[in-house]
């Protein structure tokens, strides 16, 4: 079998990708059959490219469903926790800059009305 | 006026004390709905309305694939002198199985990809990462 080009993975459809999935992991299992019965050495060499390729169709897979969720959810109010930034669990619980910007009435008339002033003065 | 007055403000009061005796006899009204006896010493918490869940949004975006599939199931078939003499004498198959396969998988994993359909499935844990499954063929074949 040719190698896997994931560029091409990435056209294919998600029904093609599960059957193409399918498809290797049968493959791999007759691999194991032979390596316990003693098979050629071209057989248990092929082991390792179809686990690479098996992890390739697998992730070409996952990366088009999250990028497909996120679509889903763009313009939502919630999104689901793994949609959301991961960063640190302290970072998550910071004030956001829109709360941290927030001041009272009376500290906006304050500098409203008594603004910092600058001077210079003249040699 | 004044005695009409008069004769209003005596019957009023008068009225108004009849009423007022009246009332400390039966009570307050709001009161009316009779105190609930308790027969028992203990309370339990009476039934109250259980919603059922609607979420906001899901918590995990898609649910995660199955990852104990057939092919992770059936890891490969054993093939030691004693595994062999299984083959012949007792007609079972012997399989390398995955920890975390129970019997009732295993039958339907061997089903799935061999086409066999197991009388019995007996199954030992050979180390502690993996598992050994037994599979009694039908006698037929």
């Amino acid at each position: 079998m040719a190698r896997i080009k994931v560029h091409e993975l990435r056209q294919k459809s998600k029904a093609e990708l599960l059957n193409q999935l399918k498809d290797l992991k049968a493959e791999l299992a007759l691999l194991r059959v032979a390596k316990v019965t003693g098979g050629a050495p071209n057989k248990l060499s092929k082991i390792k490219v179809v686990r690479l390729s098996i992890a390739q169709v697998l992730t070409v897979i996952s990366q088009t469903q999250k990028s497909v969720l996120r679509e889903a959810y763009k313009n939502k109010k919630f999104l689901p926790l793994d949609l959301r930034p991961k960063k640190t669990r302290a970072i998550r619980r910071r004030l956001t800059k829109h709360q941290q910007s927030l001041k009272t009435e009376r500290e906006k008339k304050r500098e409203m009305y008594f603004p910092k002033r600058k001077y210079a003065i003249k040699v | 006026m004044a005695p009409k007055a008069d004769a209003s403000k005596k019957a009023d009061p008068k009225a108004q004390a009849a009423k007022a005796a009246k009332a400390v006899k039966s009570g307050p009204t709001f009161n009316r709905k009779a105190k609930k006896i308790r027969t028992k010493v203990t309370f339990h918490r009476p039934r109250t309305l259980k919603k059922e869940r609607n979420p906001k949004y899901p918590r995990i975006s898609a649910p995660p694939r199955n990852k104990l599939d057939h092919y992770q199931i059936l890891k490969f078939p054993l093939t030691t002198e004693s595994a062999m003499k299984k083959i012949e004498d007792n007609n079972t198959l012997v399989f390398i199985v995955d920890l975390r396969a129970d019997k009732k998988k295993i039958k339907a994993a061997v089903k799935k990809m061999y086409d066999i359909q197991a009388k019995k499935v007996n199954t030992l844990i050979r180390a502690r990462w993996n598992q050994e499954g037994l599979c009694q063929v039908d006698s037929r074949l």
